[in-house]
């Protein structure tokens, strides 16, 4: 309080001496800070009133400028509330500024870079500090935002190191294309992909081996972003806020700030980490009964034998398979700077060993980041970030080792896993290639390996030649390779390379160059009370991969992983690989867009966007589009500021926006082309892939409104933030729709479909208590979907996502109208028209439909974050529970596992039983349908725990929740008195932080958070199918950081 | 005056950089890596591929091979070595099964728009030789889905901008087969320009090599085979089928066969050898045995030599079936036959060589698609039919040594040396009159007994084509004979439930093709009934 009083008391001093003041220029210097947090306050623009004369304040706070006594000198900054100050003689003046007095937080990046207040926002935004997602520890970022944005829901889609994640704001909108949202540094648009492994007939590029995304992972390049290089993310949810980004933002933007150095003094972070994970999520299985059949023993790969005998000595073995994960995080940061140059440079080492035998990562980040001022006007911010990751991979999904360990006999002890020549071991057959692999013999031959060198370079230039206009451009080129290899054993029993072919290994080297810049220009100009601004600029995107891709069999040495190492006669490639060149996959778009935006008062803005678009991927007809978008906020907290009597409501924002945007088909899906034919020939043969391209697409369309309201109570200790949205897709573009082979084709290109997409999210932010020595934070973010298919074509039965045909007959698909795009298809049980399960007369058990039906629906019914912060003294202590409720699983490891009777539904199979139900017999459809009497013990029928019998619909599990504990840190900070006895330090604390420790699920399986294939499936990918990968394993992380 | 010349040079740069962008935009469209155009010729391999099993990076396991596999169930020549396969039961695919819709999926899809361009390409650069062989392998293709499904779709075929499609009636498919044979005539009658059989043999290097005469013989045993057909109906006329007989393939060395490179790529081999993996269930049946065992009452006491070439010997070193439906029962250990790929009864997995492998299941073994003895049995039919029965037996003689000579010339690999043919025994075996009786004794079970043999393990589709003719168990009413001697369908509990008592007649069109997306005409045509497999087609009804 005393620094206020001071600061108006300098003020009136400076008001009463301007009386004094004569026409005369004095040179006037004087420093800006923050009236709250007294520190500097950088970029300050003050300006003489009347005239041009203006200047900034440095990062020390300070400025100098010439006026002319009794000018008055304006100081505004963005986030402040301005000041007015008028000149007397030459003098040194302190100015202190208060922020914006109704909301505190920080300014907010939007598109374009531009940063924003928040009440001027008409649409919902929510940023998470960097510190807090460093804070958790997660080496792939975005799955430290879990829980911590309302809207956002991130799938890792397993618990292999380098899985990748599948990040979805806003749940789905495009039943085929990608739903992920656009990821932003420093206004420089980032690649974040994972390999696709389908190449649709060696015309993509993916892999020559043309595979489903399910057996191995190649991690979504957006996690090759060091955590600590994090400054802020902001989550931009709504239509209008990514309006101006285009087509690429139709599923959202998350938008990245690095850190930059502070100031030009040299200052060293340095923090490291140890993580110990072990895996505690595992499929249950029993282990009561020997490999046999109808309670007969046999050797097969089935556990209906007989019990155990007595002392039949059984193995642990997954727990033998698991080791524990072991990792070690090492951050250096360094700023440091020569006058108006400052730098940052950072560098992580990381080394993790996963808790998969053979399964590794490594990884060193190194950037380097500077401001620079020139001259008055200009500004300058190059960048360079270099990654290098280095994956062992392993086999997951159909061939891979989970769903080996969970068919392999417990009666052999796996670590035997193979001869000193690491021959496979036969348990039972003469033929070792066709019985199921041993799983640490298949971790240890079935070898996959990638290595990963990116470096992303911006450039980010402000030019402010005057107060009122602004002019910046952002260019970023972002690069990188990828290496990699992965092999499949000659005697492994692998869905994917048959042992008749005698092994088969893909290699692949990838290429991906990626420009793109932004430049724009603002101009603001005040009317009295309104205020304008207009802004207009370009984009330019231009995006390519090269790919070359080779496979092939007849391994001549299992241990090798040179391509020269199949049969030069089995080798396949991409098409253009032939000719020795890269398969290419080029995106290019231009646009220009411009935004007004009126605002009166500083309390009711009103926005409008405009985007002209043009892209290559559509035909030139088609090419050229453009959407608005327009949005108004009102804080009615100041228009009527009668309500903040009483002192409970302090702030009151409405808001509303109205948008529309555009999302593209993917790259050459125009045209119908030729593949390679691997037909006997003497010349290269070719004939037409499965798709019938399209050369008549247009964009998807799509259109979204959003309203929402903000509420801060209590002196701001309490604020709200609520959003509803409703997203119309029209004449979606439908890529691979199946129809009658009568087109000549298997699969079609069309603009088919319309989804509508709604949502409820509301964030809540508590400031519970905040004394000195105690504070306790609590947040909550409230995230409620629903969406439906509102327009389909009548004569397609299905649209399945092919990818997610994982195991058995269930997929994801949208069965027509009404149809949720989360659904599941699967068949299931005969029943009669009552509904009544069809019994076979003769078995007394049931029969499958056969038929794709939809039998469940992903979507939860509601997810919430609950988040806590608690500080007390030295000590703070965060954590993040993460509540999903609702949504179904179709629990395919645990149909695997009923079927060879390792499941623990087989466990009661000698009691006998009676299934409800009617009897087939030819009155199931009559008034009086035949009740089943037919007792059944399926320990001696075990085709009752059978596909046809016991139908996937039996294994999808309904309204499954969660309530995990995603992240916990306790730190302590080293008390200032302590860190002064040692010479150069600053700074010091020590933490330690937990993830995935604690689940409580109704779920059967090992997690309910489970995605059977990796992130580059599109369209709704496959969360919700459990089958074949590992649930996420429980960490703890040790550390230490300190500052120089 | 600057300041506008600084505007204009502005707006002009602005316009320039627009330009060049679009440009960009342009550039970037085609799709670089595939072509929307191919050379003509490169589109004959996979085409001929296709006939047997289609091998391309866009899909595989299309062709006759394929839904061979089934309906060499169906007609016995082999069975699942377990029970409870449902095409032992004469059942139809069910559920969402695509199995039987490989032929489909061959003529829609891998035939299809392929077919169409490489005639069309063809036409364009006088390239008759192309377009004769394109119309000629259409013909084939038509004529081998209608025999399959019936009613299908002709008329809207290929329309790619069209979502649904009508069905043509069978008759319809007939016409058009004929007319297709006659415009592949008339092409291949057409030299100069750019045909050439040096071109012709790139593409067709795997086939006739080039030869167009012959790919004429093939189009007139496709004729043949149209009116042969028609067996049971007033219209039929002998004198088509033995017209065109007399112009088809006559010789082993005419044979329309698909020969494979066998590189290790599984799409230069053949179907049902061990690469590909897919016959590791399949068993030869008890009926197939016993025909060439000596056991069946139509040659009964005389063991064929081919035996040896065709089936497998178990440890009794004897010739035994298994019974469809019924895995092993019925057989001791010792009398189960090995699988086809030589290895033990019980195992199903494909061996890493295919040493031990004969007859077409090896992976490079060629793969008959028409061959001469087919011709000649359809020309001793037709003689038979019209009461020459000298000329049948003339006929009925040259199609049992065709398939001698083929399997002795082709098939020899892996034969126990003490049981490899010789011209003697072939020659014997011609001259036992139980195999070949006098023309006055001939009957038709000896006719379609022994084109059963001959079609054994490459043509499934066209034996049952022939077995469907007689309804499986027809007796010959001259001699009360029944044509298939010994062949016993399935009942009771060994025929499929759906079928409600009935044998199978049709395939149910492709599933993921019509089942999904055209049921409007699958449900006027009744192909939604539970027992559509068992109606009977159009071609063997009077």
């Amino acid at each position: 309080m005393r620094k206020i009083a001071f600061a108006w008391k300098l003020c009136l001093l400076l008001c009463f001496l301007v009386f004094k003041a004569s026409a005369q220029d004095v040179t006037i210097s004087g420093s800006v800070t923050d009236l709250e947090k007294n520190i500097p306050i950088e970029s300050v623009t003050i300006r003489v009133l009347g005239k041009s004369t203006a200047t900034k304040t440095d990062a020390k706070g300070n400025f100098t400028i010439m006026a002319t006594k009794g000018a008055v000198l304006v100081i505004s900054s963005i986030g402040f509330e301005g000041q007015r100050v008028t000149v007397k003689d030459a003098q040194k003046i302190s100015i202190k500024l208060k922020s914006e007095a109704a909301d505190l937080d920080d300014v907010v990046v939007v598109a374009m870079d531009q940063k924003r207040k928040p009440r001027e926002l008409g649409y919902s935004t929510q940023s998470v500090k960097g510190a807090e997602i460093q804070e958790t520890q997660r080496d792939n970022f975005v799955n430290s935002l879990q829980g911590r944005v309302a809207g956002l829901t991130v799938n890792p889609t397993s618990g292999n190191v380098g899985a990748s994640s599948q990040v979805v704001l806003r749940g789905f909108n495009s039943l085929s294309l990608s739903n992920q949202p656009l990821f932003v540094i420093d206004g420089v648009i980032a690649d974040n992909s994972s390999i696709d492994e389908n190449s649709d007939g060696g015309r993509g590029v993916g892999l020559a081996s043309d595979r489903p995304n399910r057996n191995t992972d190649y991690t979504n390049r957006i996690a090759d972003l060091n955590p600590n290089d994090i400054e802020n993310v902001t989550v931009l949810k709504g239509p209008e806020a990514t309006a101006l980004y285009g087509s690429q933002a139709s599923s959202g933007a998350i938008v990245i700030t690095t850190r930059k150095a502070k100031s030009n003094k040299l200052a060293v972070q340095y923090d490291n980490a140890i993580r110990l994970q072990q895996l505690t999520r595992f499929p249950p299985t029993i282990d009561a009964y020997a490999n046999g059949t109808n309670n007969l023993p046999s050797n097969i790969f089935r556990y209906f034998g007989p019990q155990y005998a007595q002392g039949t000595r059984l193995y642990n073995n997954i727990d033998a398979f698991f080791r524990n994960g072991f990792s070690q995080t090492h951050n250096l940061g360094v700023d440091f700077g020569i006058k108006k140059s400052v730098f940052r440079f950072s560098s992580t080492y990381l080394k993790q060993e996963g808790v998969i035998p053979n399964n590794n990562q490594e990884r060193i980040n190194l950037s380097l980041r500077n401001t620079t001022k020139i001259g008055k006007y200009i500004e300058i911010m190059p960048s360079i970030a270099y990654t290098r990751t280095n994956t062992a991979k392993v086999l997951r999904s159909s061939g891979g080792y989970l769903l080996n360990l969970l068919q392999f006999p417990n009666t052999v002890d796996i670590t035997t896993s193979g001869d000193n020549e690491g021959n496979k071991i036969p348990i039972f057959a003469s033929n070792v290639g066709a019985e199921v692999d041993n799983p640490l013999w298949n971790v240890q031959n079935n070898r996959g390996r990638d290595q990963t060198d990116r470096l992303f370079a911006t450039l980010g230039l402000n030019i402010n030649p005057t107060p009122w206009l602004s002019i910046m451009g952002r260019f970023g080129y972002d690069t990188y390779k990828t290496v990699g290899s992965q092999n499949f054993h000659p005697q492994s029993l692998n869905a994917i390379v048959s042992t008749a072919l005698r092994g088969g290994q893909d290699n692949y080297w990838r290429t991906y160059k990626g420009y793109n810049h932004t430049i724009n220009a603002t101009a603001k100009k005040q009317f009295g009370k309104f205020s304008t601004r207009i802004m207009a600029g370009t984009m330019w995107q231009d995006y390519r991969t090269e790919m070359y891709a080779i496979t092939g069999t007849n391994l001549a040495d299992p241990d090798r992983s040179d391509s020269n190492n199949t049969d030069p006669n089995t080798r396949i490639r991409l098409l253009r690989n032939n000719a020795g060149e890269p398969n290419l996959s080029i995106i290019r778009q231009i646009a220009f867009f411009g935004e007004l935006a009126v605002s009166y008062n500083n309390m009711v803005f009103l926005n409008y966007t405009h985007r002209f678009e043009s892209a290559s991927t559509l035909p030139a007809k088609n090419r050229n589009y453009n959407y608005p978008g327009v949005s108004v906020s009102a804080i009615m907290s100041d228009v009527f500021p009668a309500i903040k009597q009483g002192g409970i409501l302090s702030y009151w924002k409405i808001r509303g926006s109205v948008a529309s945007t555009a999302r593209l088909n993917s790259a050459y899906s125009t045209q119908s082309v030729f593949v390679n034919n691997f037909a006997s020939s003497v010349i290269p043969a070719f004939s037409y892939g499965f798709t019938n391209n399209n050369p008549e697409l247009r964009p998807e369309r799509q259109s979204t409104y959003e309203v929402g309201t903000e509420f801060k109570l209590f002196k701001n200790r309490l604020s709200i933030d609520a959003t509803y949205y409703n997203t119309l897709v029209k004449d979606q573009i439908i890529e691979n729709m199946r129809l009658s082979y009568g087109t000549g084709y298997v699969l079609n290109t069309q603009n088919a479909a319309s989804t509508r997409n709604e949502g409820v999210e509301i964030s809540l932010d508590y400031q519970a208590i905040q004394q000195k020595d105690f504070g306790w934070n609590v947040r909550l973010n409230f995230n409620k979907m629903w969406n439906s298919v509102v327009a389909f074509p009548p004569n397609v039965s299905e649209f399945y996502i092919a990818d997610t045909w994982l195991y058995g007959n269930a997929r994801a698909s949208v069965l027509g109208v009404g149809s949720p795009t989360t659904g599941i298809a699967s068949w299931g049980y005969s029943r009669n028209n009552a509904g009544q399960i069809l019994i076979n007369p003769s078995t007394g058990l049931p029969i499958s439909d056969g038929v794709f039906k939809l039998r469940g629906d992903r979507n939860p019914a509601f997810a919430l974050g609950i988040n806590n912060i608690f500080r007390y003294k030295n000590w703070r202590l965060s954590f993040l529970w993460d509540l999903k409720v609702g949504g179904d699983i179709f629990n395919g490891n645990n149909m695997l596992l009923t079927g060879i009777g390792r499941s623990p539904l087989t466990i009661d199979r000698f009691k006998p039983r009676v299934i409800q139900g009617v009897l087939n017999d030819g009155f199931a459809n009559t008034a009086t349908p035949t009740v089943n009497t037919i007792s059944v013990i399926p320990a001696y029928n075990d085709a009752y725990y059978t596909a046809s019998q016991m139908p996937e619909e039996a294994f999808i599990e309904k309204n499954i929740n969660w309530l995990r504990l995603r992240d916990i840190t306790v730190s302590y900070t080293v008390s200032p008195k302590l860190i002064r006895k040692v010479n150069g330090l600053k700074s010091a604390s020590l933490f330690i932080t937990g993830n995935d420790l604690f689940l409580i699920t109704n779920y059967s399986g090992a997690d309910p958070q489970v995605s059977g294939n990796t992130a580059s499936t599109r369209g709704v990918g496959s969360f919700g199918f459990d089958y074949g990968t590992l649930a996420a394993p429980i960490s703890l992380n040790f550390g230490i950081r300190v500052g120089f | 005056m600057k300041n506008i010349n600084s505007k204009i040079l502005l707006l002009m740069l602005v316009t320039a950089g627009i330009f060049s962008c679009q440009k960009k935009l342009d550039e970037a469209f085609p799709n670089p890596n595939a072509g929307v155009r191919v050379p003509t010729e490169s589109l004959l391999p996979g085409i001929i591929g296709n006939m047997v099993g289609s091998s391309a990076a866009a899909g595989s396991a299309y062709g006759t091979a394929n839904d061979g596999m089934q309906v060499g169930r169906y007609i016995q020549y082999w069975a699942t070595n377990t029970s409870g396969n449902q095409f032992d039961q004469m059942a139809g695919a069910t559920g969402a099964s695509d199995l039987m819709g490989s032929v489909w999926a061959m003529q829609y899809f891998g035939m299809g728009q392929n077919l169409k361009k490489m005639i069309e390409w063809g036409i364009e650069e006088k390239k008759w030789d192309y377009v004769g062989v394109g119309h000629a392998i259409s013909a084939w293709g038509w004529l081998t889905t209608a025999d399959m499904y019936g009613d299908i779709i002709l008329r809207e075929a290929f329309n790619k901008d069209q979502l649904v499609f009508k069905y043509d009636l069978q008759q319809d498919v007939y016409d058009t087969v004929r007319t297709i044979c006659r415009t592949a005539i008339s092409y291949l009658n057409t030299t100069g320009d750019s045909a050439s059989p040096a071109n012709l043999a790139k593409g067709d290097a795997f086939f006739y090599n080039g030869d167009v005469n012959k790919w004429k013989k093939f189009v007139y045993s496709v004729m043949a085979r149209s009116f042969n057909h028609l067996s049971n109906k007033a219209s039929y006329n002998a004198d088509s089928v033995i017209f065109y007989c007399n112009l088809a393939i006559n010789d082993n060395a005419d044979n329309g066969t698909a020969r494979f490179s066998n590189t290790g790529i599984t799409g230069t081999s053949n179907f049902y050898g061990p690469f590909r993996s897919n016959v590791g269930t399949m068993r030869q049946t008890v009926f197939m045995c016993n025909i060439v065992n000596g056991i069946n009452p139509t040659f009964l006491g005389v063991a064929d030599p081919r035996a040896a070439y065709l089936l497998r010997e178990n440890v009794n070193n004897t010739y035994r079936g298994i019974r469809p439906n019924g895995g092993t029962s019925g057989l001791v250990a010792a009398d189960q036959p090995t699988n086809f790929w030589g290895d033990a009864f019980g195992t199903t997995a494909a061996p890493t060589s295919d040493a031990n492998a004969r007859y077409i299941f090896k992976n490079g073994a060629p793969f008959p698609i028409i061959t001469a003895s087919e011709v000649k049995f359809m020309l001793a039919e037709a003689q038979y039919r019209k009461g020459n029965k000298a000329a049948a037996r003339t006929a009925y003689i040259d199609g049992i040594r065709l398939n001698f000579d083929m399997l002795m010339n082709d098939y020899g690999s892996s034969v126990p040396a003490p049981r490899v043919i010789t011209i003697a025994q072939r020659d014997a075996f011609l001259a036992n009159t139980v195999i070949v009786p006098a023309a006055a004794d001939l009957n038709l079970s000896d006719i379609m007994l022994q084109k059963y043999i001959a079609l054994f393990g490459f043509n499934p589709l066209e034996t049952w084509v022939d077995m469907r003719r007689y309804h499986y168990i027809d007796v010959e009413a001259a001699t009360g004979v029944q044509v298939y001697n010994g062949f016993t369908p399935p009942t009771g509990i060994d025929l499929f439930s759906n079928n409600n008592g009935k044998l199978v007649y049709r395939a149910r069109p492709r599933y993921n093709s019509e089942y999904l997306y055209n049921i409007p005409e699958l449900t006027r045509i009744g192909a939604l009934a539970l027992d559509y497999h068992t109606v009977e087609q159009w071609f063997s009804k009077p």
